[in-house]
């Protein structure tokens, strides 16, 4: 499933992914490729996400700030203030604050 | 022919007329690559988040009504005028303060127009005329989020205040005049209406119909939501209308050197001329001495 995570100031992340684990106002809650469609807010917390394919050509060139640290790592976190998540047919938006 | 030192002096003063244009084009083009990428990247936020507003809205049986989108007549309109803080860029400004003009006259006419200026421009125009707002109106000076656009707090402050009248109906309706930013050489002049929210635009594509689930209860997500695009609308505005500053003064700047060049051109050629005159005179003069001595 593809996951894109935007900031106002940029895009922090765009890819394929198995797994993301995201800190709803609610609490805290994990998607997997076939989730229901979902609309929720986001609280001060961790993003965690699990990529699809480590390496390289899994990162998107806007991010380039990330591409060398984060290349080989399977597994990335992003903090967040706040923000929203959409999910829906396998496609993940979330905009971070 | 006027004479060889005036026309001198003028070279050099169009010669560092044109070193101080062209100069000032380097630096917008420097600022301009900046506001750019600021504005390029704020952009795909602006859309998810119009575009998850829309999802929700078009999943909704009964659309809820929030404050913000609600449809009053219109008596009492604000005018949010765009501009920037500092002149020697062109049509910009102006252009923004004369569809503020058109807008007052035609489209509000009869109504009760006020008008919110950001940036000094607009501020100095608008505060000559009854439409100004009152200074007090602002928690701090609006024309100063220019000086720092990566901050978005002071942009949020505006909006919020602007929000708030909103809901307290001292305003029926806010729309926002603005630069939008195409391209470098292109400006778009563009009125955007701020409140009420505009109902989205429902396309009836599959998308809508999905069944979300919802974390917290939808209304509160609505109330969070709006809030939030309402902010990012308005930064987005002046974001865009950054950018299109910059590329106006560098087009602006550009002109004025290339018309120093020409000048400069024209004003060597009659500095050459009266040169040459002046040489041919002398020698003219000589001769003739000359003659008068032989005869």
């Amino acid at each position: 499933m593809n996951l894109e995570i935007i900031s106002p100031n940029k895009k922090l992340y765009s890819g394929e992914v198995t797994f993301v684990s995201l800190p709803g106002t609610d609490g805290s809650f994990g998607i997997m490729k076939n989730h229901a469609p979902l609309v929720s807010t986001l609280k001060q917390g961790t993003i965690k996400i699990l990529q699809k394919e480590s390496g390289k050509n899994k990162f998107d060139d806007e991010s380039a700030e990330f591409k060398h640290s984060l290349k080989d790592d399977k597994e990335l976190t992003f903090e967040v203030k706040g923000g929203v998540v959409e999910v829906n047919n396998n496609k993940i938006i979330v905009l971070a604050d | 022919m006027a004479n060889l030192k005036e026309i001198r002096n003028r070279i050099t003063s169009v010669g560092s007329t044109m070193q101080i244009t062209s100069a000032m084009k380097m630096v917008s083009a420097a600022k301009l690559k900046r506001a750019q990428d600021n504005i390029l990247q704020l952009r795909p936020y602006a859309n998810k988040l119009t575009e998850i507003l829309q999802n929700l809205s078009a999943s909704a049986e009964n659309s809820s009504e929030g404050v913000y989108s609600q449809v009053r007549e219109e008596k009492n309109v604000l005018i949010v005028a765009v501009s920037s803080n500092r002149g020697l860029c062109g049509a910009f400004n102006a252009s923004v303060i004369r569809k503020v003009n058109v807008l007052i006259a035609n489209d509000f006419k009869g109504k009760n127009v006020s008008v919110l200026s950001i940036g000094k421009r607009a501020n100095d125009y608008f505060k000559k005329t009854e439409y100004n707002i009152k200074a007090s109106y602002m928690p701090h000076n609006p024309s100063s989020v220019f000086d720092d656009l990566s901050n978005f707090e002071p942009v949020a402050e505006i909006a919020e205040k602007i929000m708030q009248s909103f809901a307290k109906g001292d305003f029926d309706k806010v729309v926002i005049v603005y630069n939008q930013f195409k391209n470098a050489a292109v400006q778009i002049l563009t009125t955007e209406q701020y409140l009420p929210v505009l109902p989205p635009e429902k396309d009836g594509e599959s998308n809508a119909k999905a069944d979300y689930i919802f974390e917290p209860e939808k209304e509160k997500i609505i109330q969070e939501l709006i809030p939030k695009s309402l902010k990012t609308q308005l930064y987005k505005a002046l974001l865009d209308s950054n950018a299109s500053e910059h590329g106006a003064r560098m087009t602006a700047m550009h002109k004025a050197t290339d018309n120093a060049k020409e000048l400069q051109k024209e004003l060597k050629l009659n500095y050459n001329k009266a040169r040459q005159a002046a040489i041919t005179n002398e020698i003219l003069e000589i001769v003739a001495g000359a003659e008068a001595l032989n005869g």
